[in-house]
């Protein structure tokens, strides 16, 4: 099943909110999570009602879905960021402010609007808190249900309700018109399962979800690669929790160049959602790594392509012979990843046997060890004679002896009669043998 | 004038050749895999040929410049032979391969009941992999091939628009005008078609799904025959625009619904393998 994914307009608050339509339409996402805030549909501008019209079309125009996201910093009040929450003593400008952002979501089709519960004010008890948090929030919630428009509370760290826990608490006070907007960042970052894991939990409830990565522990929206989360496995999961709804990711930090990050986000999410799918296949199939492997630069771009191999091999876990299979049919690519991921000695002496630097240098690696050590000596010779650097052998200054240093000795006289040199760390090896 | 050939057996060719073509304006090509004028006679004989094209040849297209991409099957003549059939079971491998652009060449030689077989079976491959086919008309009782081959697509329920029906000429291009599929004409310096008689098809059915090939391979041909079917259509009125579009753009347009034609790249290594191409250094 597709994900749809989609980019968070906070992400582009140094562009017009049409142009930054545009580029996320261009780019090919399917959507846009809308933050209203002073420069994008501000909802206390005098033509607000204008404005929603436009932008419905602008969305329609792009082919674009929205939700609508509500954590503009300083909208209502310029001095203090987020103020006021459902916690202050002026809560009742929060209500105003998400009645209105529930009325733009109507009037531009929204799939959901979402919203948070803010930081608890030293001065209000927990229990105080909770008490205001559940009256704000069955309000704006049975404001948004008369009108058909789909209300995700967000968790989100440092406020009142910032984990998945704390979330479903809250639903038993206002009720199962509460939905669930879920950052997979604030996962990582905050709850105690593993991301999937959380994505499983939330699933039946989600009408909204928003994706970056994190470390743990750190509230800090990172671009993807950046932290710590293994995305394969929980697109995977979240295609498979059934939510349909947009997938937007969440970069409000990154706006000063947001085009490139915003491309960047979505190849890395395609990428991710291919692999993960392709690992949940062999789970049940492990014989589909023989399409799988030859397709992986498709599904993950040339970069990522060696890496997303071998995982797909330690997946699939093959035999011995099914391992010679997948090299014997593989082009070079895929041959080395076998190599790096399935080391057996047969494939790795094929390996030595080829003139094709790559394949070397694969057979070169940790599978070596199991090697016995004259045809070892001989591929390390070999690695030299061709050029290739003596760092990507493994183990090397524990397993090179004098034998190995007689015969690289034997080269460089060879090539200083021929009148050519030895590569400078061949030299330092020899050199070190002796 | 920038061509691609759609449709030309480069294993068979010299490194001359493709020097020749490079400087006719050839960019690119797709080889389609067929039989070798010998005879095979086990399966590894082909997986050594599959690799050829999406390794070696590749390669060696590289080095002028060319962007190679190829076409997977069990050709109809070697489907008769069940000592060849057992190569079906592994073209799924093969078909998952980034440079291989479409299932062919498919289709009928002498139209026999394992050349039926064999045919559907490979329409389903494409189905499966979402790839372009590449059909075969035979070079005998031409008209009934064409219209058999077409009904066997019909069935298979794949796309016309996925379907190109090849070596076609006056009397057969008139059935695969209306079918929806594209219609592929190998240019010969004797047989099968001539860059004038080319024109004379491309002014009464026009330039939509036409494809021009040179189909060279190990018997007589000329790889250059793409470029004087180009030189005839400007000769007979045709606009630069008019060649482009079916010397270049139609073969991008019907390869390229694999979503695997990669025409920017131009992987530059001197070896493969190596190898290279060179006499003299290694």
């Amino acid at each position: 099943m597709t994900l749809r994914f989609g980019y968070g307009t906070n992400g582009f608050a140094n562009h017009r909110l049409t142009d930054a339509l545009d580029v996320i339409a261009e780019l090919g996402y399917a959507g846009v999570a809308l933050t209203l805030d002073h420069a994008h549909l501000d909802p206390y501008a005098p033509d607000v009602k204008d404005q929603v019209a436009r932008t419905a079309r602008l969305l329609a125009e792009r082919e674009l879905a929205v939700v609508v996201e509500t954590g503009a910093r300083y909208l209502l009040d310029p001095r203090r960021k987020h103020a006021p929450t459902f916690l202050h003593d002026d809560a009742s400008r929060r209500v105003d402010f998400l009645k209105r952002a529930i009325d733009i979501a109507e009037g531009l089709g929204a799939e959901a609007v979402s919203f948070w519960a803010g930081v608890r004010p030293p001065h209000v008890s927990a229990e105080v808190a909770w008490q205001l948090l559940a009256e704000g929030c069955a309000e704006v919630v049975g404001y948004a249900a008369e009108r058909g428009v789909a209300a995700g509370f967000e968790p989100e760290p440092g406020m009142l309700v910032e984990t998945l826990a704390d979330w479903f608490r809250l639903r038993e006070l206002v009720g199962a018109d509460l939905k669930l907007t879920l950052d997979i960042g604030h996962c990582r970052a905050n709850e105690p399962a593993d991301v999937a894991e959380c994505v499983r939990i939330a699933g039946p409830h989600l009408v909204n979800v928003q994706i970056d990565d994190m470390r743990r522990g750190v509230h800090e929206h990172l671009e993807f690669g950046a932290g710590e989360i293994d995305f394969p496995p929980v697109l995977r999961a979240l295609a498979d929790t059934g939510y349909r709804g947009l997938v937007a990711v969440e970069l409000p930090r990154h706006s000063h160049a947001a085009p490139d990050v915003a491309a960047r986000s979505l190849s890395f999410l395609r990428a991710a959602q291919w692999l993960g799918d392709a690992l949940h296949r062999l789970r049940t199939e492990p014989a589909a790594i023989a399409t799988l492997l030859p397709a992986a630069r498709r599904g993950v771009g040339r970069a990522a392509a060696e890496d997303a191999r071998v995982r797909l091999l330690h997946a699939a876990a093959p035999s011995r012979d099914e391992a010679a299979e997948l090299y014997r049919y593989g082009d070079n690519d895929e041959k080395r990843a076998v190599l790096l991921a399935c080391p057996d000695p047969d494939l790795l002496r094929d390996a030595l046997r080829s003139n094709d630097t790559r394949l070397v240098a694969a057979a070169l690696g940790p599978g070596a060890r199991d090697l016995p050590d004259a045809e070892w000596r001989q591929g390390v010779l070999k690695s030299v004679f061709m050029g290739l650097p003596l760092s990507g052998v493994d183990g090397l200054a524990s397993r090179a002896d004098a034998e190995l240093g007689r015969m690289l000795a034997a080269l460089r006289r060879e090539r200083e009669a021929a009148g050519r040199t030895m590569p400078d760390d061949a030299v330092d090896l020899l050199e070190r043998l002796h | 004038m920038r061509i691609f050939d759609p449709h030309i057996h480069m294993t068979s060719r010299t490194t001359d050749d493709y020097e020749r073509m490079a400087a006719a304006g050839v960019r690119a090509l797709v080889e389609p895999a067929f039989w070798l004028g010998q005879p095979r006679t086990n399966p590894g004989s082909f997986t050594d040929y599959f690799d050829a094209l999406i390794g070696w040849e590749p390669f060696r297209a590289s080095q002028y410049g060319i962007a190679h991409h190829c076409t997977i099957a069990l050709n109809p003549k070697e489907a008769n032979d069940p000592r060849c059939r057992e190569v079906l079971a592994v073209l799924p491998r093969y078909l998952a391969k980034d440079r291989v652009v479409a299932v062919g060449e498919t289709g009928y030689d002498s139209m026999t009941p394992e050349e039926d077989e064999v045919f559907a079976a490979q329409l389903e491959l494409a189905r499966e992999f979402g790839l372009p086919a590449l059909v075969h008309t035979p070079h005998r009782d031409k008209v009934v091939g064409t219209r058999r081959s077409l009904d066997v697509v019909k069935e298979s329920g794949i796309d016309p628009g996925l379907v190109v029906l090849d070596h076609l000429n006056e009397p057969t291009v008139g059935e695969v005008a209306g079918s929806g599929c594209w219609m592929g004409f190998s240019i010969y310096p004797d047989t099968k078609m001539s860059p004038d008689r080319m024109v004379v098809i491309l002014r009464e059915y026009g330039l939509e799904r036409m494809l021009v090939n040179s189909a060279a391979d190990w018997g007589k041909s000329d790889p250059l025959l793409t470029l004087r079917t180009g030189e005839a259509m400007l000769a007979a009125g045709f606009s630069d625009d008019d060649v482009d579009r079916v010397l270049w753009r139609n073969p991008v347009e019907f390869y390229g619904q694999s979503g695997r034609l990669d025409l920017d790249e131009t992987d530059t290594a001197a070896t493969f393998e190596g190898n290279s191409i060179l006499r003299g250094g290694s």
